[in-house]
């Protein structure tokens, strides 16, 4: 960052009397040598002074009286229950706190994901299954291990009288 | 003798109701000047501004002291206006309404400060530029003009650091340079 660039960005602080007597030394000479940033100073004072002159306009005198009655009519008659409740719900939901909050839950996400892994199956790559093979009921009970390897665990017919077939089958099982 | 704020406000939280409406009549015209900038609607305004002492009168137990009396009260009324102004569903052509409204009602308009067109422009285009800043930024930049609250008690009232409050005016300032720039 250049000195004009730093220069710029301090001079809001600098305006304001916000700033160190040395450091606001230093602005002041930089503004008083360099054109740039003395256009930067005249602009910035330009726009606040047309921003006081704006918020000012909208300015009128209440009048005391009838806006301390209407406060006190609050007060007499308004239900507190619902704005302590806004109030603590105002307190949980802090932007601090849901900084905080959303990659907590996404933690918590993922660790009730991977338990639930865990407790139905293990590895949720391998699992147990039965299948059909053909329209007279022979089936196979197959063993996924993962995308590329599959056991043929058993081969079996269930319908009743077909157990000739079925034994053939079983002889002929292959191993894949 | 007159009484400091922390005192009216010791006698209130032992249930004075006089010292109560004593920090009303102190306060209720600068709370209102805050509300107003913030949310640019007069009635709109009056009523946030009155929900603000009575939300401070159900809280005054809860004031320790800690802070001064005015950053406390203006903290309150900045987080109702800031809901407030999120709920407001107005578009910028009742805002400008709204502001020849509260000119028209003031006679100002004939005493208006903007001498020449140019500066009209500019009137205009800043009150489009001051609306579109997020409820934050226009915060900052209201307490710090209107009132001219110091970084410390803008962060006291916004609940943030003196950086936060330098960073966010510093891009407050920036956002209404560049859509003002043509006019400066």
């Amino acid at each position: 960052m250049s000195e004009c660039e730093s220069i710029q960005e301090s001079i809001g602080r600098w305006l304001d009397g916000e700033m160190p007597a040395s450091e606001g030394e230093s602005v002041r000479a930089h503004v008083a040598r360099c054109a740039d940033c003395g256009e930067a100073q005249r602009r910035l004072e330009k726009m606040q002074i047309a921003l006081k002159n704006v918020l000012a306009a909208e300015t009128t005198p209440i009048e005391f009286m009838p806006f301390w009655r209407a406060v006190e009519r609050r007060i007499s008659e308004k239900s507190a229950w619902y704005d302590d409740w806004l109030d603590r719900a105002r307190g949980l939901f802090t932007a601090p706190r849901l900084a905080w909050a959303v990659p907590v839950a996404i933690g918590l996400l993922l660790v009730l994901f991977s338990t639930d892994g865990l407790r139905f199956g293990g590895s949720r790559g391998s699992f147990a299954s039965v299948e059909s093979i053909d329209a007279y009921g022979r089936s196979v009970a197959l063993l996924r291990q993962n995308e590329s390897k599959t056991t043929v665990i058993w081969l079996y017919q269930d319908q009743e009288g077909d157990n000739e077939a079925a034994d053939d089958s079983a002889k002929t099982a292959p191993a894949f | 003798m007159q009484l400091n704020d922390r005192e009216l406000a010791q006698k209130c939280q032992a249930g004075d109701m006089s010292a109560f409406e004593e920090l009303v009549s102190r306060y209720h015209q600068k709370v209102y000047m805050v509300i107003l900038g913030l949310l640019r609607n007069r009635e709109d305004a009056l009523e946030v501004a009155q929900e603000t002492f009575f939300r401070a009168y159900r809280k005054i137990q809860s004031f320790q002291g800690g802070s001064s009396f005015y950053t406390w009260i203006y903290r309150i009324a900045v987080n109702l206006a800031i809901d407030a102004q999120r709920r407001q569903k107005r578009n910028p052509l009742d805002f400008r309404e709204s502001m020849d409204g509260i000119l028209e009602a003031q006679n100002e308009v004939a005493k208006d400060p903007f001498a020449d067109v140019h500066d009209k422009e500019l009137r205009e285009n800043l009150i489009k530029a001051i609306n579109d800043l997020t409820p934050e930024h226009k915060a900052v930049i209201v307490l710090r003009t209107i009132e001219g609250l110091s970084y410390k008690d803008i962060g006291e009232i916004l609940g943030c650091s003196e950086g936060t409050v330098m960073s966010r005016l510093h891009y407050a300032r920036k956002k209404l340079h560049d859509k003002l720039s043509a006019f400066l």
